[in-house]
Order: C-alpha cells, then structure tokens, then sequence
C-alpha cells in the first residue's frame, strides 16, 4: 500500500474522529483512543459513570465505520445463552428460536457493546472471552465468525454489590480501558444540559456520516499499519524497561504515596499486554503522520493500555484506579529514552 | 642731725655707686674692635609667614679673644618688650640661655633666643628680631668697654586670615603652604570601582567560564556542554550529543522529559522558557536520530554544531541567565 492511501486512511479516521466529536462533546481523548483501538484492531473496557454518554458513543462510531452494532445489558441472571439466541412463543403458538446479539449481525457484526459487564455472572464472562479472543463461536451445530467484531464492555466502578469483578486474566483481554468521565468544562456541560440537540441520542447519532469507514477492509487496514511503523531499537529498548518498571516499579525509583511498594505490584504487564501496548503506539504514530514510534506515542496509549492488567495486592485494590495512575506517571517519569 | 643726714647720703651714694656704673647704656660706647669677636647665628630657614602666638628661636655663637670678656649682665633679659622709636612693635624675648667654653686665647658663648609675637595685621608687614647689644670689658683694662651688636633678623608677620571673601585655591601665596587635596571620595570611588570591576570580570569568567569553579557552574547543562564540544561530528557523535542533552534534561528535570511534557519541565525550571522552541526543535533532532530516521528536522547540515550552541545556552540558563540570542541557527 502506497504512502498516499496510508494518508487517504488517516484522513478517513480523522474525520470519523471528527464526526464523532460532533456528537460527542467534551471526550477528545477516548475518541481518540477508541479510533486507535478500531485501528489496532482491540477490545475496549470503558469504565465511567452512568449517563456519561459511552452508548452514544459507541453508536456515533458504529455509525462511522458501518456494520453491525449490538448491545446487551449485564445483569446478574444473564445466561451465556443470552447472548447467542433467545425463545419466544410465535404468533402461531409454536417455540421460536431467533439469533441471539451475537449472531443477529452475523459476520457483519462490527460493535459489540456490553454495558455494565460486572454484572454479568463468570459464565458469561467466560463466552465473551472465548469470542474476543477467537472471534468466532459454536452454535446451532455451525462455527459463526466474527472477524470485524470489536467488543466494547462497561463496568461501573461505584456500585459493587451484586456485580462479579472481571478476573485479571478477563482483563488481559482487553487491548485498553478507557475512562469516560464527565467534561470538566462549564461551557460543554450547560450544552449537555439545555442543548435540545443532546436530548434525543438517535437523531443525534444520526447526525454522523455514515460508513466514513469500510469495517470490513479494518482488518487488513490494521496489518498494514503495524508493517508500516518502524519502532527503532531505542524504542524497543524504552519499551522493555517500561514493562521491568511495571513488574518491579522500586527498581526504577517510582514510589506511590501511602503504599508499600514491596508489596503493591503482585504481576506487572503481560506479554500479550505489552504487545497490544504497541500496536496501539503505532496506531497512533500513523495518526500523527509519523512513519516510526516515538516514546510519546507509547504515552498517549500507555496508561490505557497497561493499568488494567497490573495485578495489586488485594489490599490496594479498592485504590486500583488511583494506585494504577500515579504508577503508571511515575514510570513514564522515570524511565528514559534514550 | 647734720651728721646724720651726711651719713644717709654716703650710704646713699655708696649703694647707687655700683649701679650707676653698671647702669651704662650700650649703645653709646664704642664698638668693639674688629677681629676680637666673631659671631656666627643659626636663624629659622622660614623667614615669613609668623603670625600671633609663634615663637621664633635664634642661636647666636660668640667667639670673643682675650683681653676681652662678655659682662654677662648685659645679655638681653627675658620678658623685654622690643620697640621701634618708642613704640612697642609687638615682639617680645620670651627666653634667652646661654652656655660658655673657655679656651687659651677666647671664649665661646652659645646664646639661644626665643623670641614669641604678639602682633597681627589684617596684612603682611615687615618686623625684625632685635638686633641686641652685648657689652664686652678689658680684662686688662677695666675701663676699657665696648659694645657690640648681634644683627637683627628681618621676618614677616602675616595676618591669620585673608582679608575679604578669597578664593583659597587662587591664592598663590608662598606665605601659604600647599593646598593639600582631600583624595577620600576619590579613594572610595576608586575602591567601589575596583569592586564594580571585579564583579563584573567574575560574572564575565561566570558567563564565559568552561569550569565549575563558581556556585551553579558545574550543571549538568554546562557538563554536557563541554562534553559535546570534544564529540566528533559523525553519526556516532552525534547520537552521543543527542543521548547526553536527554540526559542533562531529565537530571535538570529530575523526570524524563520527552516532547509531549515540555510544559511540565519548563514550569518546573522556569529559567528556560526562551528555550521553548529550540527545546521543540531538539526533540525534532533526536526523533530523526534515535527513532525515525526518515523524519526532517531543521537544523541544517552540522546538527552537532546546533548542539553546542543549544547546550551553551542551556547552561546560561541554568546559571540563571538569560541566553544570548541566536543569530544563526542552523548549519554553521
């Protein structure tokens, strides 16, 4: 692929970024980093509160880069089942079987949203898993595909009753979590309020051009983006001692206030964690017109893509979130490049 | 009662006699004969200027041949008031003492005379110390007496101050003794000078300076300065100059700076906001060295040249000045 069909992709991706950005005011960064994980071709964990607009979010960009869009409600009697059929009684008093929102899109299936995840019991959890990973799933005596899924998962931090906390090896899955919070300026949360055009989310999304993307050539797209962005031995090199800062954070003089850094950090980074780290760094060094990674792409991408793999002690889990921030600031500080 | 009173004017006469002999005014006898006295005075060398109140000394030395001898009692007596037809002038002997040696064929007196004034006039006017008389005697023949003269001494009395409103600095007076100039301002000036140059000198060899022999001059900025200024300008040196900046940022930071936080090191080190843009052109250089070979910077051909300039002024900064504005950027 030519230079020049590189640059006609970025000017795609920057305009669904842009559209979606119409729709979705105030979250620049997730967009971006939503875009980069299409293009990287990686499962999302958002995480932010109720209401904040992570489904409008999610629509406007399903809307961009076409195909099917799916979502399911996490609830503590969700049944794997659930999620590939349901049975109904027909007009004609006969059982039905109809696909599940797995299977309602079939191969076209792009966005698969599950909202409230922790909800949802380790059953669940576990058919998920197995269709992120393998993108395809055994049902009705017949393996379905889907090749351009990406699933997008919410878990409510706040409320912990009833909820079942996605196990770290669930998390790995993951390419980044994302936090979606609610924009600090005054300007963009009267607009929320009053602005009627926020009102109704289906018009709103409607909004977004639609298929600014082609879904179904994301995947081939996405391998010649990481053959194409170079990463240098020093970046390499950065990046190693980025993964030994996360697994051994003392030896790299980073300190969290009011922790036991001895006894914090139980497992660091995965392997698989840290490769998803830089496929993301290269997705976004090609949205920035660079031809190589660059330490700053890894920082634009680090904290999304590694905090939700460390592995605390349980007793620093409750600050996870907070713990997992300072950690992670303080390794990109300490570590050097070159 | 006759007798009496014929004894009371022997008596008399017999008390007065000596006295009356005595009693001979000097000047009226003859001089003495030349080549019997010899006389050699040490005068003042300052012959003008005396005013109220100044004693002015005088040593005469007499040398007198026998036959003749000083009658002693004709020396000047201290406390006499000198006079000039009759009217005191104003200069009084205020002591006189004198010692003698005798020899075979003469005699030597040394007479010392102090003389004080006790005059003043709003001008200089003339004056004289003496002249006095000594009577000398024959030893051989007592009636024989002659007097001589000691010369007077000529002096000025000048008045105490200038009449009338006078500049002092014109007034070419020999009578006046050298105008001494006060140099204290000027000796302070002269050391606030010296200071003055000697702070400046230091803050030259401060802002010149290659070592760390001041406070604040061994930075890593002023290290890495010197370190560059030995690199070869090869591909290899250059990646060296590049590795040693990063370094000297993330010590002077104390965290790694990268492009993206910038922001944080220049609020953390305000000292180097002129930086701002050669900071972000440096970050360009290291991007084509280290990560992206492709990438352009703009630094012209000898980007290890820019290193030096850029690390020189790096190291102003961190010394808390301000840098010297680049004339030339790139390629030098």
């Amino acid at each position: 692929m030519s230079d020049r069909q590189l640059a006609d992709w970025r000017n795609h991706a920057l305009n669904l970024e842009s559209e979606v950005n119409k729709v979705v005011v105030g979250q620049q960064t997730p967009i971006r980093l939503i875009t980069t994980s299409i293009f990287a071709r990686g499962h999302v964990l958002l995480e932010g509160d109720v209401g904040v607009g992570k489904t409008t979010l999610l629509r406007a960009f399903t809307r961009g880069i076409g195909g099917g869009y799916q979502r399911i409600e996490g609830t503590i009697d969700l049944m794997p089942n659930d999620l590939v059929y349901h049975t109904y009684l027909g007009e004609d008093g006969k059982p039905h079987v109809s696909a599940g929102p797995l299977l309602m899109s079939g191969e076209n299936l792009s966005v698969f949203f599950f909202n409230e995840i922790n909800r949802a019991r380790p059953q669940v959890h576990s058919l998920l898993l197995r269709v992120m990973a393998e993108r395809s799933l055994s049902a009705f005596n017949s393996e379905h595909y889907f090749p351009h899924m990406i699933v997008f998962a919410d878990r409510n931090q706040v409320e912990k009753e009833e909820t079942f906390e996605i196990p770290s090896a669930a998390r790995d899955r993951f390419m980044m979590e994302i936090p979606i919070v609610v924009p600090k300026d005054d300007g963009i949360m009267e607009a929320l309020v009053f602005d009627t055009k926020f009102h109704n989310v289906d018009a709103l999304v409607n909004t977004v051009k639609a298929d600014v993307l082609q879904f179904d050539q994301l995947n081939a797209f996405s391998s010649v983006i990481q053959d194409h962005v170079e990463a240098s031995d020093t970046l390499k090199k950065y990046a190693l001692n980025l993964w030994k800062a996360t697994k051994a954070p003392l030896d790299y003089g980073v300190k969290v206030s009011g922790v036991d850094m001895n006894r914090l950090v139980l497992s660091g980074a995965s392997p698989r964690g840290m490769s998803m780290m830089l496929r993301a760094a290269r997705v976004n060094a090609w949205l920035n017109e660079r031809t190589a990674v660059l330490p700053e792409d890894i920082h634009a991408v680090f904290h999304s893509t590694i905090a939700h793999r460390l592995v605390f002690s349980p007793v620093y889990e409750m600050r996870r979130t907070e713990i997992a921030r300072e950690m992670l600031v303080g390794i990109v500080n300490a570590v050097a490049a070159p | 009662m006759k007798t009496t009173i014929r004894i009371f004017y022997w008596l008399l006469a017999l008390t007065l006699a000596p006295q009356i002999a005595f009693a001979i005014d000097s000047q009226n006898l003859p001089d003495a004969p030349s080549g019997i006295v010899t006389i050699k005075t040490i005068d003042p060398v300052r012959l003008v200027g005396y005013t109220v109140g100044d004693i002015i000394e005088r040593e005469v030395i007499l040398t007198i041949k026998q036959p003749y001898k000083l009658i002693e009692t004709s020396l000047p007596i201290a406390g006499y008031e000198k006079r000039y037809k009759g009217q005191v002038i104003g200069i009084e002997l205020k002591s006189v003492s004198h010692t003698k040696k005798e020899h075979s064929g003469n005699a030597t007196f040394d007479i010392k005379l102090a003389y004080q004034i006790f005059t003043n006039n709003i001008v200089a006017k003339n004056a004289a110390l003496g002249p006095e008389y000594l009577n000398l005697i024959n030893t051989k023949n007592s009636k024989d007496l002659v007097k001589f003269r000691i010369p007077s001494l000529d002096i000025a009395i000048s008045p105490i101050a200038i009449f009338g409103q006078v500049k002092i600095e014109n007034n070419m007076s020999p009578l006046r003794g050298p105008l001494l100039l006060s140099s204290i301002k000027e000796n302070q000036w002269l050391k606030l000078s010296n200071g003055i140059l000697a702070i400046s000198l230091l803050g030259l060899l401060y802002i010149l300076g290659q070592r760390a022999w001041l406070p604040r001059m061994g930075g890593t900025f002023a290290k890495t300065h010197r370190a560059i200024r030995k690199l070869p300008s090869t591909p290899e040196g250059l990646k060296q100059a590049v590795s040693k900046v990063h370094e000297s940022l993330n010590t002077s930071a104390e965290m790694s700076v990268f492009s993206n936080n910038v922001a944080i090191f220049l609020a953390k080190k305000p000292n180097f906001s002129p930086m701002t843009g050669e900071i972000d052109q440096f970050f360009s250089l290291s991007r084509q060295v280290y990560f992206e070979p492709n990438a352009a910077h703009n630094l012209g051909a000898n980007p290890l040249r820019w290193l030096q300039d850029f690390t020189r002024r790096c190291r102003d900064c961190e010394r808390g000045l301000l840098p010297e504005t680049l004339t030339q950027k790139s390629g030098r």
